[in-house]
C-alpha cells in the first residue's frame, strides 16, 4: 500500500466504511449536483440595454464604495483618449520608462496605443503567450490593461480569466490596473457570474477583482496598494448600437433612448 | 503573582491583560467586526444560507474519501501534483523535496495557518532555505519574532510605533508611524522577494473538487503574486478544506467573507489549480493535502462538526475571553474558541488541557459562527475528556485530587444532616479569612488561586433554607417532603 492509498484507507476507517472499498464519485451523483444554472442563465441572456444599464449604474456605485475609478465611454476611441490621460498623468513606480502592458484581446488592439503612443516614450508592450521576455516587461509596466469577460455589478467585481496571452500577472504586478469593460458583459450577482463560469467547459485559472489592493493590518487603519495594483480603473464601454447585435435591433426604442443618453456617458471622467 | 507552577495559558494571558495595546486593538476590533456579524446574521436576507452551507459542510465530510479523490483527479488533468500528507512530518518533507528539486533558495508565503501547524517554516530555514512571510501582518510578526495573535489580523497586538521602530532596525527605513508609509516601505521590501523567490507556499480557503481548484482569499495580493510570479508554487491544505461544487463553493465563499470581516467579497478571490499558461509565471504546481490528526476528529462523531469550519475568524471578534487574553495564550496555530477546540484535537488534549477550560461556554461563538459550529458543545466534551480520561483521545484524569474533592462533595450533597453539619463547621473555619469589608480576600492552599483576582462573599450565617422554613414553617405534609428530598437545600 503506498502512501496515498493509506491517506484514503484511513480516512474511509473513520468514516466507517471499509478500509478498502474505494467509493466511486459516479455512484454519488447527489453529491455533485448543483441548483440548475438556466434560470440565471436565461436571466442574462435576456437582458436589454435598458437592463444593462441598470447594471451599470449599479456597478458605477459599487465602484466607489470600493476605492475604483470609474469612467463611461461610448466608443473605443474615448475609452483610448482615457487610457491617453492616464498613461501620461502616472509616475512609474519600479522603472524610468512608462511602460504598458495590455492584454492580447482585440478590443484593447482596438485602442492602438501603440500608434498614439509613438512618438513617446512611452512602451507598449501586448502579452502574447510566446513572448520570452513577459516576465521582465511586467515587472517593469507601470499600468496593466485588461478587457475582463465578467463583471459583477452589485459589488465592481471583475472576473479576470487567464488564458494564452492574457496571464494573470497583468491585473496584479503593474501599479495600475485598467479594465476595458464592456457593458455586455455585466452580470448581477455572484451567483450569475458562477451560472457563467460553469458554462466553460476548460476552467482556466481565474480572479476575481474588487478594488485596488489593500491592507488593515497597522492599527487596523485602511491602506491601499499593499502589493497589487494601487489603483484600479475600470472603462465602462456601452456602445450605441452594436453591428449584429438582435438585442438592440429587436428593441428600437430601448436603443433610441441609449442614443439619448449618450451625451451624458460622454461627460468628462468622474474624479478618482 | 506569578507562581512558579504556572502553566504557559495562564503566563501568555496575564502578559494579554497587561498590554493596553493589545486590550485597545481588540476591542476596537471586537466591537466593528463581532457585534457587526452578529446583526449582520440578523439582517441577512437569506437567513437558510447559513443552514444550507452548514449541511453541505457536514455532508462534504461525510463523503471526505470521494470528495478528495475527485479533487485529486481534476488537480493532476491539469497537470499539478497532488501529494497526500499523513502527518506533518510528511507533509514537510514533501515540501523540502520539492524545494530541493527545483534548487529553491527562497519561499514566499501567503498567508497559512495550516503551514504553521505543520512546521514547514523551521525546515525550510534549516536546509539554509529563506522563508519570507508576504501578508504585510504576518511579515510584522516574522520581523519581530513572534508569532501572529489573530487569524486575519497577525499583528493586532503591535501598536504603529512598535511597528515603525521594527521597520526603522529591520528595514533601514527612517523612522515613520505613519501606516500609509510603513505600507509602502513593506511593498517596496516584499516585491524584491515575491519577484525573486523560486517558491511561492500558500494555503488554501476552499477547494473545489468539480473543478479541481483550490481558492484563495486575500486583500493585499501577496498571495496572488506568491501564487503567480515564482516558478513553483505549493499549496498547503488541510484535508478537510473542500467543497464538492462550484455552487457550494459560492454560497460558502460569501459566509467566509462576511464573517472575516463583514464584506460581501474580498478584494481578491483567485482559483488556480495547476501551472500557469504564461511563460514567466508559475510552471509547476503542488497540492499538499494534510491529515494530521484530522482522521480522528472525523471518526469521532463528538467532533467531526468542527472539521465543518471555514476558518473565517468571527469567533475570535465575539469570545470574551480572547477578547482580553489575545491570542499568544493559545500557544498554537489555532487561537480563539475555534483553537480551544481545534488545537487539543490535533496535537492532544493534554497537551492543550488549559485551552477548553479557559473557554466561558457564554456560547457567542456558536451564535456567530457562519455555519453555527456548536463550539460550547464540544469545549464540554473536552472537559469530560479530562475530567474522566478516554482511551480514545489518551487522556488521563488531569486531577485526580480535584476528582476526589468532587467525590467527596457529592457525597455531602446529597446527605442533607452531614451538609448542615459541614456548612456550620465551614462558617466557623472560614472566621479567620474575613477581611474588613466582610469578604473573604486570601485563601490558603488549592484555593488561593481563586481569590487571586476576586473576593468570595462569606458563608451566610443563617442558610437560604433556614431562613426561608422561619418566615414559612413548614406545614407536616411539606415538612415530611423536604426532609426525604435532600438536595434541595442551597446556601
Amino acid at each position: 500500500m503506498n502512501s496515498e492509498e493509506k491517506f484514503f484507507a484511513t480516512v474511509r476507517t473513520a468514516l466507517g466504511q471499509a478500509a478498502d472499498g474505494e467509493r466511486p464519485a459516479k455512484l454519488f451523483p447527489q453529491l455533485f449536483a448543483s441548483p440548475d444554472p438556466r434560470p440565471a442563465l436565461a436571466r442574462i441572456a435576456a437582458r436589454g440595454p435598458a437592463e444593462l444599464a441598470e447594471l451599470a449604474e449599479t456597478l458605477l456605485a459599487a465602484a466607489t464604495e470600493n476605492r475604483i475609478t470609474t469612467y463611461q465611454v461610448s466608443s473605443l476611441a474615448e475609452a483610448e483618449a482615457v487610457v491617453v490621460e492616464l498613461v501620461r498623468q502616472t509616475d512609474p513606480e519600479f522603472s524610468h520608462t512608462r511602460h504598458l502592458l495590455c492584454h492580447d484581446h482585440p478590443d484593447i488592439a482596438g485602442l492602438r496605443l501603440w500608434q498614439r503612443f509613438s512618438r513617446e516614450s512611452v512602451a507598449v508592450h501586448t502579452s502574447f503567450s510566446q513572448d520570452q521576455q513577459l516576465r521582465e516587461k511586467t515587472i517593469a509596466a507601470c499600468i496593466g490593461i485588461t478587457a475582463p469577460e465578467i463583471a459583477i455589478a452589485e459589488t465592481a467585481t471583475l472576473v479576470e480569466i487567464s488564458g494564452p496571452g492574457r496571464p494573470r500577472s497583468t491585473s496584479l504586478v503593474p501599479s495600475i490596473h485598467v479594465a476595458l469593460l464592456r457593458s455586455e458583459k455585466l452580470v448581477a450577482d455572484l451567483e450569475e457570474a458562477y451560472a457563467l463560469l460553469g458554462q466553460r467547459q476548460q476552467l482556466d485559472s481565474f480572479v476575481f477583482v474588487t478594488g485596488p489592493s489593500k491592507t488593515a493590518d497597522i492599527e487596523a487603519t485602511l491602506v491601499h496598494g499593499a502589493h497589487g495594483p494601487c489603483e484600479l480603473h475600470i472603462i465602462l464601454l456601452s456602445e450605441p448600437t452594436l453591428p449584429g447585435d438582435t438585442a438592440h435591433s429587436a428593441q428600437p426604442a430601448e436603443s433610441a433612448k441609449q442614443r439619448e443618453d449618450t451625451p451624458e456617458s460622454t461627460a468628462p471622467p468622474e474624479a478618482g | 503573582m506569578n507562581r512558579p507552577s504556572q502553566s504557559n495559558y495562564t503566563r501568555e494571558a496575564i502578559k494579554g491583560i497587561a498590554s493596553t495595546t493589545l486590550q485597545t486593538n481588540l476591542r476596537s476590533f471586537q466591537e466593528r467586526l463581532g457585534q457587526g456579524a452578529m446583526r449582520m446574521w440578523v439582517e441577512l436576507a437569506d437567513p437558510e444560507k447559513r443552514r444550507r452551507v452548514k449541511a453541505s459542510r457536514m455532508r462534504t465530510l461525510d463523503h471526505l474519501d470521494i470528495i478528495l479523490a475527485s479533487l485529486a483527479e481534476k488537480v493532476r488533468a491539469r497537470g499539478g501534483r497532488v501529494y497526500f500528507a499523513e502527518t506533518a512530518q510528511d507533509a514537510s518533507d514533501y515540501i523540502l523535496a520539492v524545494a530541493r528539486k527545483n534548487q529553491v533558495k527562497r519561499v514566499v508565503k501567503g498567508k497559512s495557518m495550516t503551514s504553521i501547524e505543520i512546521g514547514v517554516d523551521p525546515v525550510l530555514e534549516a536546509a539554509g532555505i529563506e522563508v519570507v512571510e508576504t501578508d504585510l501582518g504576518e511579515y510584522i510578526v516574522q520581523l519581530a519574532g513572534e508569532p501572529p495573535s489573530h487569524i486575519i489580523a497577525p499583528c493586532i497586538h503591535l501598536d504603529r510605533r512598535q511597528i515603525g521602530r521594527l521597520f526603522a532596525d529591520q528595514l533601514g527605513i527612517d523612522y515613520s508611524e505613519d501606516p500609509p508609509t510603513l505600507t509602502r516601505a513593506a511593498r517596496h521590501a516584499l516585491r524584491e522577494k515575491l519577484l525573486s523567490a523560486e517558491m511561492g507556499l500558500t494555503g488554501c480557503n476552499l477547494a473545489c473538487a468539480e473543478t479541481g481548484q483550490i481558492s484563495l482569499v486575500s486583500n493585499e495580493g501577496n498571495i496572488r503574486m506568491a501564487t503567480t510570479m515564482p516558478p513553483v508554487h505549493v499549496a498547503v491544505m488541510g484535508m478537510e478544506r473542500v467543497v464538492a461544487t462550484m455552487a457550494e463553493h459560492r454560497e460558502t465563499l460569501q459566509l467566509l467573507t462576511r464573517g472575516a470581516v463583514l464584506q460581501k467579497i474580498s478584494t481578491y478571490v483567485s482559483f488556480v489549480g495547476g501551472p500557469a499558461d504564461t511563460p514567466g509565471e508559475t510552471r509547476e504546481f503542488h497540492l499538499v493535502i494534510v491529515d494530521n490528526g484530522r482522521s480522528k476528529i472525523l471518526a469521532d462523531p463528538e467532533f467531526r462538526e468542527v472539521l465543518a469550519c471555514i476558518r473565517c475568524g468571527a469567533c475570535l471578534n465575539i469570545c470574551p475571553v480572547y477578547g482580553k487574553i489575545g491570542g499568544h495564550a493559545y500557544a498554537s496555530a489555532y487561537c480563539g474558541p475555534i483553537g480551544a477546540v481545534v488545537s487539543p484535537l490535533l496535537e492532544g488534549i493534554n497537551k492543550h488541557a488549559d485551552l477548553c477550560k479557559g473557554e466561558t461556554l457564554c456560547g457567542a461563538c456558536k451564535e456567530v459562527c457562519p455555519v453555527e459550529n456548536d463550539l460550547p458543545r464540544m469545549l464540554s466534551a473536552l472537559r469530560h475528556k479530562l475530567a474522566y480520561g478516554s482511551d480514545q483521545w489518551d487522556t488521563r484524569q488531569m486531577n485526580p485530587a480535584e476528582a476526589f474533592a468532587f467525590r467527596l462533595w457529592r457525597h455531602l450533597v446529597t446527605r442533607p444532616a452531614l451538609y448542615r453539619a459541614g456548612l456550620r463547621l465551614a462558617a466557623l473555619l472560614q472566621r479567620p479569612f474575613i477581611g474588613k469589608n466582610r469578604m473573604i480576600s486570601r485563601m490558603v492552599g488549592p484555593a488561593a488561586g481563586w481569590t487571586d483576582s476576586r473576593d468570595l462573599p462569606p458563608i451566610a450565617r443563617q442558610s437560604f433554607a433556614a431562613r426561608w422554613r422561619q418566615k414559612h414553617p413548614p406545614t407536616p405534609d411539606v415538612a415530611k417532603k423536604t426532609a426525604e428530598n435532600s438536595g434541595e437545600e442551597k446556601v
